[in-house]
């Protein structure tokens, strides 16, 4: 299907939907690197490496009984902020500014795991540009008695 | 219940007193700090003296660090 997002895309959709994600990957079941942002190889299956290493230590830490395996994880720490989320078959990991909204970024790599698994794209829309001609009259009426 | 009406003084202390409070926020959020969520989304906060803590923090700056010598 044309537009359909592939595992090679995805990070680089990612990056694009959120301007402050800076850099990000995506892992396959078996932990292998199935794409990136733009990161030269070797650094991409460095932060491969790293998002696996993530994950175990999410995995080892502490939770109260009967709570499931986290699902996503947000790390703020000196100098940006990861943010990875998986599913059964994915990984995506995340390396954002600090000053994103942590919100925002989780739904963005919900959203773009969503849009790669389901092939259903992601809806965006951009605002609407109007040159000052062919501005629309203002719904709200006057009250000022001295205008009227 | 109207607010009682503060001289100088109280106005300063009232100041001083928010922006006390603005400096506390901004050291609060540049702390490291993490956050786990479960597939209902909720969200759970990993205590710095938890089992994990350490190592995904760990983690995490090195993943800061790899994407920071890229930009640079």
């Amino acid at each position: 299907m044309p537009g359909t997002l592939t595992p090679e895309r995805t990070a680089a959709r990612l990056c694009e939907l959120s301007g402050d994600a800076r850099a990000a990957i995506l892992l396959d079941a078996g932990g292998s690197l199935a794409g990136s942002s733009e990161l030269e190889s070797e650094r991409a299956r460095g932060l491969g490496e790293l998002a696996r290493e993530l994950f175990a230590a999410v995995d080892r830490a502490s939770r109260p009984d009967g709570v499931d395996p986290p699902e996503q994880v947000e790390a703020q720490v000196e100098g940006g902020a990861v943010y990875a989320s998986r599913t059964p078959q994915w990984i995506l990991a995340v390396v954002a500014r600090r000053t994103a909204l942590s919100s925002l970024m989780l739904m963005d790599l919900r959203s773009v795991l969503a849009e790669l698994e389901t092939g259903v794209p992601i809806r965006t829309s951009t605002s609407a540009v109007a040159n000052g001609d062919s501005l629309p009259i203002s719904p709200m009426p006057n009250l000022d008695p001295e205008e009227a | 219940m109207k607010e009682k009406r503060r001289g100088p003084i109280g106005r300063a202390a009232g100041l001083a007193e928010g922006m006390a409070n603005t400096v506390r926020r901004m050291q609060r959020d540049r702390e490291p700090r993490v956050i786990l969520y479960d597939s209902t989304g909720y969200a759970r906060l990993l205590q710095p003296d938890a089992r994990g803590y350490e190592s995904v923090i760990a983690v995490s700056e090195r993943m800061v660090r790899l994407v920071e010598e890229a930009e640079s």
